[in-house]
């Protein structure tokens, strides 16, 4: 290694100083291209990441549910034919069979950080002349708090919801003109009604699901929808959301279930982010083909000026391998120096799109983290793309005659 | 003791070809050790093309090469570029400096080359050279930054730097005016007796070939006469 490197690099530097501009230019270029790979994958990444959060924010990354009914013709008698048509059933309400045995089980599963039943069902909430329709979801505060964070969206109130308590939504709230402490009648279509308090007012941050959705203890809804004992649903958060739909068909093959990943019933969005991330890589190997052509013509030009360099470092005793270094190092170096201007560029940048980008109310349009590590990959991407590039003219330098190279 | 060994070398070009053209036909050379010879003849006559050959840049058709009593045949492009790098120093007609480098750091360069990394000792031998050939005040000097006779000695101390048993200088003097020709020629000549290393100097000049121990002359890629010079009286 001692041996390797100081005349290479010495040579290479010497060799980009005595074409500063060329060498200036290249770097410009990469720092450009760099800058704008940089910049865009972290905006894309933020952007997802703010889209998976608000997603998951009162979505489940998986939901258990129980198998569909499904209707059974008649069984023909031997010999006999039945002609029949067979309509399939309506689903109601229904509880999954020995949902404690399938929660325990689910939640000793390696990547499954947390498990909670719910009851869940559609009901109304009554208050003087206003009715509203909801979606009941009974809740086990201690276990339902670690699959959705609804304990951290609650804006006004408490989250420890009693028997006798409701949270509800901002806009359901507005609705009804209600606020904390006043008193609701949540009856449900089989006339079950129970007179409940609003102990807390929570904003999800989309209007639907602020208007749609009320929590109440997981008992109250057992009773409220006749499943008393019973559980409607388990919600499973996993460790890696992406890794939800394999994880939901690792429980999907051991039961009859009906086992649904954020990622299926999400299926537009992340039609969408594919084509976001197709569209993102194909401009990231467009302009890095394009820093690497342009690394590789400054080197292709650079080898047929310095010819005759080579031809006598070659006739003093530099071996082919030293002189094909020489070269690699150019493009890499080149190439580090050009990306570590990007990324500088790139954070820039995105300092300045944190301060604009912002929503009416002065919160953050969505948060962009900026990662150490994408800058890290990103210079040594652009490194060993320099290096790669620069391989043709290096090994076109390193295979010169040197006597035809001194007389060219 | 023998520097250099030629036995019944040949090179053509176009072999296989109907422009198929021997350059070299069967040359024998001997140079004992700290010998001066002026290889001279006409242009056309080979002696770019022997150069080459004894200087490693390029294989013989036929015939074997020693250097140092080594045999050359049997080495490979990187066993070649090595005995090149540690046994023989070139000086052209054009310096070849490298542009981008001090005066010193050229002179530097074939002891970097060879060892990877450049240390005190290094620096200490180029100054030496460079103080040799007379050039102390420019040492720190770009090579684009002193005359064309101080370019040519910096070559002869880069040529010197790794003490090569052998120099080979293909007109050295070529593109220098009589003053400076002379001067450079002085200064190989002054190397050449207090370090007992073998030139073989390639020059159409019959003024400075008069100044060498033996004249070899190459007429169409054959020697046609190789004769001591009476006129010369060594001094070391």
């Amino acid at each position: 290694m001692n041996r390797f490197a100081f005349f290479e690099l010495i040579v290479a530097f010497r060799f980009m100083r005595e074409g500063l501009m060329q060498t200036l230019l290249i770097i410009v270029g990469v720092g450009l291209g760099g800058g704008v790979i940089v910049f865009m994958s972290a905006l894309l990444s933020g952007l997802q990441a703010n889209v998976v959060r608000r997603t998951l924010n009162y979505q489940a990354p998986i939901v258990i549910l129980p198998p569909d009914q499904v209707a059974r013709p008649l069984r023909a008698a031997e010999g006999a034919e039945i002609a029949a048509q067979v309509q399939p059933r309506s689903q109601r309400l229904r509880s999954i069979d020995q949902w404690q045995k399938i929660r325990d089980q689910v939640e000793r599963m390696p990547d499954v950080i947390a498990v909670t039943p719910i009851v869940a069902g559609p009901g109304f909430v009554l208050r003087g002349d206003a009715s509203k329709s909801v979606t009941i979801t009974g809740i086990e505060p201690e276990t339902y708090f670690r699959v959705i964070a609804l304990d951290e969206k609650i804006i006004a109130g408490r989250f420890d919801v009693g028997p006798l308590d409701i949270i509800i939504g901002t806009e359901l709230a507005k609705d009804l003109g209600a606020n904390i402490g006043d008193k609701f009648r949540l009856a449900t279509a089989s006339g079950a009604t129970a007179t409940l308090t609003a102990i807390g007012i929570f904003d999800f941050g989309n209007k639907g699901v602020n208007e749609r959705n009320v929590y109440v203890a997981l008992r109250s809804a057992q009773n409220l929808l006749d499943l008393v004992g019973g559980a409607s649903a388990i919600d499973v958060k996993v460790r890696d959301p992406f890794t939800a739909e394999t994880i939901a068909q690792t429980i999907r093959a051991g039961t009859d279930l009906q086992v649904e990943s954020w990622i299926v019933t999400n299926a537009q969005f992340f039609t969408a982010m594919r084509a976001q991330i197709l569209t993102n890589t194909l401009i990231r190997i467009f302009v890095g083909l394009t820093v690497a052509l342009g690394i590789a013509s400054v080197l292709v030009v650079s080898v047929i000026q310095k010819s005759k360099e080579i031809g006598i470092l070659r006739a003093m005793g530099a071996s082919r391998g030293q002189v094909l270094r020489v070269f690699l190092i150019q493009g890499g170096a080149m190439a580090l120096v050009g990306s570590v201007l990007g990324s500088l560029l790139a954070w820039t940048f995105l300092v300045i799109w944190r301060g604009v980008a912002r929503n009416p109310d002065g919160t953050p349009m969505f948060i962009i983290q900026i990662e150490p590590s994408l800058f890290a990959i990103a210079m040594f991407a652009a490194t060993v793309v320099g290096i790669l590039a620069a391989a043709t003219p290096a090994r076109r330098a390193a295979r010169l005659d040197p006597v035809v190279a001194m007389r060219s | 003791m023998e520097t250099l060994r030629l036995s019944e070398v040949r090179k053509s070009y176009g072999i296989g070809t109907p422009l198929e053209l021997e350059v070299l036909h069967g040359i024998d050379l001997v140079l004992e050790r700290g010998e001066f010879t002026a290889l001279m003849g006409p242009s056309g006559s080979g002696k770019t093309t022997l150069l080459n050959i004894i200087g490693l840049l390029d294989r013989p058709n036929a015939g074997r090469l020693f250097i140092e009593g080594r045999e050359t045949g049997e080495l490979d492009e990187a066993g070649l570029t090595r005995m090149r790098g540690r046994s023989i120093g070139f000086v052209f007609q054009y310096h070849y400096l490298l542009p981008a480098f001090t005066a010193l750091e050229n002179v530097m360069m074939p002891i970097l080359a060879a060892r990877g990394r450049p240390d005190d000792e290094m620096r200490a031998t180029a100054a030496t050279l460079l103080d040799r050939v007379g050039l102390t005040p420019w040492r720190d000097n770009k090579a684009t930054e002193i005359s064309g006779g101080q370019q040519q000695r910096v070559a002869i101390a880069r040529a010197l730097a790794m003490k090569p048993a052998l120099v080979l200088a293909d007109e050295p003097s070529g593109n220098l005016d009589t003053q400076s020709a002379d001067g450079v020629f002085d200064v190989l000549r002054e190397i050449n007796e207090t370090s007992q290393t073998t030139f073989l100097i390639v020059t159409h000049d019959p003024r400075l070939a008069q100044r060498c121990d033996r004249i070899i002359e190459l007429v169409d890629g054959r020697i046609v006469s190789d004769r001591p010079n009476p006129n010369v009286v060594r001094r070391g």
